[in-house]
């Protein structure tokens, strides 16, 4: 990963958005404050097992297997890879980033990493949630048009980004 | 083996200190987010129209943040309102593909060119994808 300051400069952004919408209403603020904290605690686990899979892979896991698997070679089984591992991903999608660009620095694809964040839009815990409100049609043809939806992106950015 | 899982722990442990940063950055604006944008806000902005309302479901889908249930049960509030099917489909897919927040961490980690061409195909496949899917359950339902 690239080293840079845009985080820094973000963070002394968001701080200031803060402090002004504090001044101006400080109730709101204070809730929202809340609800970020209600992130972090949530996301906490899901970034473990992030950076513990990154380590794991670091360590474990050559450029010519990832080549293999998710890189130019990769074919088919590494279209049904990016897509089931978008679809059993959980926890919100930045928390996944570094994984991601840490797979495309050893070689994987970029269009396989499209493929995988747009799977994501399938959250298998919450379709009991889509079917109650939508029914089984519309959870249905959402799923597999996600899924076509996510391969053809996939495909197009591999080559919009080809290097 | 040890000195290689070592090497890796200690890589990774630096990366996480270089995100750091960011992640607490978008943590904070998704906290903004979720006070200052309610629900009451967007059903006032759809108009049962499709063309209209698909618009609005992308632009509110893509500002909206929280977990993806909450688009699932705005979402079926906005259908008991009147908005249209395509609006609501459009409006879903927006919501867990495209993060307007979340976006300066993208382009952080991934870079602009990457980041730019994800985001601009998600924006394009909410539109496309919300026609054939509300198509299709009109036809088979």
């Amino acid at each position: 990963m690239k080293k840079n300051h845009s985080g820094l400069v973000m963070l002394g952004v968001v701080a200031l958005l803060y402090l002004v919408l504090g001044i101006l209403h400080p109730d709101k603020t204070v809730s929202a404050l809340w609800a970020s904290l209600g992130v972090l605690k949530m996301i906490i686990p899901i970034l473990l097992l992030v950076f513990f899979l990154m380590a794991l892979l670091n360590a474990y896991i050559d450029e010519k297997a990832i080549s293999s698997y998710i890189g130019e070679e990769s074919g088919i089984k590494g279209w049904f890879l990016a897509l089931f591992g978008g679809i059993l991903s959980h926890g919100p999608g930045y928390v996944w980033y570094p994984l991601l660009q840490n797979l495309r620095e050893q070689g994987a694809k970029d269009g396989l990493i499209v493929a995988f964040i747009y799977a994501r839009a399938i959250k298998i815990p919450w379709i009991p949630l889509m079917v109650t409100y939508f029914g089984w049609s519309f959870t249905l043809f959402y799923t597999f048009w996600v899924v076509v939806g996510a391969w053809v992106q996939g495909i197009v950015a591999q080559r919009l980004l080809r290097k | 083996m040890k000195q290689k899982l070592k090497a890796a722990a200690t890589g990774t442990l630096k990366s996480l200190r270089m995100i750091a940063p960011m992640l607490l950055a978008i943590i904070g604006l998704i906290g903004l987010f979720k006070i200052y944008i309610t629900p009451e806000m967007l059903r006032t902005l759809f108009n049962g129209t499709a063309l209209h309302d698909m618009l609005v479901g992308v632009g509110f889908g893509g500002i909206s943040v929280g977990q993806p249930f909450l688009s699932y049960i705005i979402g079926g509030e906005l259908l008991k309102e009147g908005a249209s099917f395509y609006g609501v489909t459009a409006f879903i897919l927006a919501f867990v593909t495209l993060g307007v927040v979340q976006l300066p961490m993208e382009f952080s980690i991934f870079g602009f060119r990457f980041a730019l061409v994800r985001n601009l195909l998600s924006l394009l496949f909410s539109f496309v994808l919300a026609f054939f899917i509300t198509y299709c359950v009109r036809i088979f339902a």
